[in-house]
């Protein structure tokens, strides 16, 4: 009798748990927390920020896309912008070894100097574990990560999905959207998009 | 990024259209690790008759461009046309594409080579020309392991006759192959659901007749995971399609449109209400065959 009980017990939790263990980053959920060697050395630890905003952008300095983003100076002047607001802001380099992005410490330290980039952190991924935790797709992927640990924002970097360098200017940024809406107790309107880029550069 | 020698082959073309007057301008140029060349079905316009221009992409083995909805990563091309007055152009007919790439990333697109069929209507005023130039300025995202953003700008003289137009003989082929290669209407008969889960949308086709295969490609962005896998259940007169949903997509969709593959590489465009979670009976209509289809089907 009890079995008889216990059974569909077990068998609805673990129903309701299995999302939990394979699901990636969802919107409105718990960012998945991970732990990660950034390109200065450091360990990185996301779940240490909790109490602060968190960025996560995925980035490959092949990508046309994200060369967009970087060779017209916005993807810096968002680093520089919201660090300087405490967020922080975590650089991701998900491409596997012998892929386009692919980078040791000292070339993504060197990237970073000669871009005048101003991430909090640049973390090595070539095993694309984060990735893949986020069910990252394309670079620039941007996640925005609330004080709370909740995903708030997941997608692209904004309305212009092309290589066009003009199109930077015109864009509806939706990282600044979704900060500036958290930061004033709003509600994020636009939680999620396509992201738009290259491919993650993922070991196959 | 470094635009490549798009400058001084604009000032050429510029030039050489000065120089030579109403028939310059290429009908192929070269993209990133490729061509693209502007066809013509007919060997001239008649006014008023609607005529098909292609646009025939040529690739290096293992580069491949974008569908309508690229999928997870990447872009379409994009066209914008240049065309005395009294043409106009329709929206680009999409083959049916491919699904290309690894497990966790997928997109829809085309290997190697494709030809996108564009319709042109036309307007008697036309017969006051005796030749059309028709120029078009493509964007597209050419990648195989990796992508290149190129463009091209590529223009065609036709001559304009008032008698029936004749079709170009070294141009069917291809247009005959493009054609070949683009969805069909699904036939009235045919009879879809689709049922709102959680986590997925059930794709169900009654068909009259058992199917092997059934793989669906989503118009629309941001409605189905593109990466995992669509589980096919075969029944007794048609099949069952398990599609995962995008994690994008937060609110729920009135309707699945896209392209459906059968057996023997078959596609047809279909259009089906979703069924509202937990709603047992039919909002407006579930199980009515699509219609306007191709109408609202193509356009993105």
């Amino acid at each position: 009798m009890k079995r008889s009980i216990l059974y569909p017990i077990m068998i609805a939790l673990i129903l309701c748990l299995a999302p939990l263990l394979i699901a990636a980053a969802k919107v409105g959920e718990a960012a998945p927390d991970f732990t990660a060697t950034a390109s200065n050395g450091q360990t990185v630890k996301l779940s240490a920020n909790l109490g602060k905003y968190v960025v996560l952008e995925w980035h490959n300095n092949g990508c046309p896309y994200v060369g967009k983003q970087y060779n017209s100076g916005n993807m810096q002047r968002l680093q520089k912008q919201w660090t300087a607001r405490g967020v922080v802001w975590l650089t991701i380099l998900s491409s596997a070894p012998g892929k386009q992005g692919y980078v040791t410490a000292s070339e993504e330290n060197d990237y970073v100097a000669k871009m005048h980039a101003k991430p909090t952190a640049a973390l090595l991924d070539p095993t694309g574990e984060i990735g893949h935790l986020y069910d990252a797709k394309t670079s620039p992927q941007m996640v925005v990560i609330n004080p709370q640990g909740i995903v708030i924002y997941d997608g692209a970097i904004d309305d212009k999905p092309t290589t066009d360098l003009n199109d930077v200017p015109g864009a509806t940024n939706y990282v600044n959207l979704a900060l500036e809406q958290a930061m004033a107790g709003k509600k994020v309107e636009t939680p999620a998009t396509r992201p738009y880029g290259c491919s993650v550069k993922y070991a196959n | 990024m470094r635009r490549r020698n798009s400058k001084p082959a604009a000032i050429a073309l510029g030039l050489a259209s000065l120089l030579c007057g109403a028939n310059a301008g290429a009908t192929e140029a070269p993209i990133p690790h490729g061509t693209i060349e502007i066809i013509a079905q007919n060997e001239s316009i008649e006014p008023g008759r609607d005529f098909n221009l292609g646009l025939h992409f040529q690739l290096e083995k293992g580069w491949h461009i974008y569908w309508a909805n690229p999928g997870d990563s990447g872009e379409p091309p994009r066209v914008e046309w240049k065309m005395p007055k009294g043409v106009t152009a329709e929206e680009i007919e999409w083959p049916t594409p491919h699904r290309l790439g690894t497990s966790a990333i997928v997109d829809y697109g085309y290997e190697d080579a494709v030809t996108l069929i564009v319709p042109m209507r036309t307007e008697t005023i036309l017969a006051a020309q005796q030749t059309a130039q028709i120029g078009v300025q493509v964007k597209v995202l050419v990648c195989r392991e990796m992508c290149i953003p190129g463009k091209a700008q590529v223009s065609l003289t036709l001559p304009i006759k008032s008698q029936t137009a004749a079709p170009n003989s070294k141009t069917a082929a291809l247009f005959a192959a493009a054609r070949k290669s683009l969805p069909q209407h699904a036939p009235k008969d045919w009879k879809f659901s689709v049922d709102d889960t959680i986590s997925s949308f059930v794709l169900s086709g009654n068909l009259g007749h058992q199917t092997t295969r059934a793989i669906f490609f989503p118009l629309n962005e941001s409605q189905i995971d593109n990466a995992a896998p669509q589980d096919f259940a075969p029944t007794a007169a048609g099949f069952r399609l398990t599609l995962r949903k995008s994690q994008q997509l937060l609110k729920p969709i009135a309707r699945l449109k896209g392209v459906l593959m059968l057996s023997d590489d078959r596609a047809y465009w279909i259009e089906v209400p979703v069924s509202k979670p937990g709603a047992g009976q039919s909002n407006s209509g579930a199980n009515v065959p699509p219609k306007h289809l191709l109408e609202e089907g193509k356009t993105t």
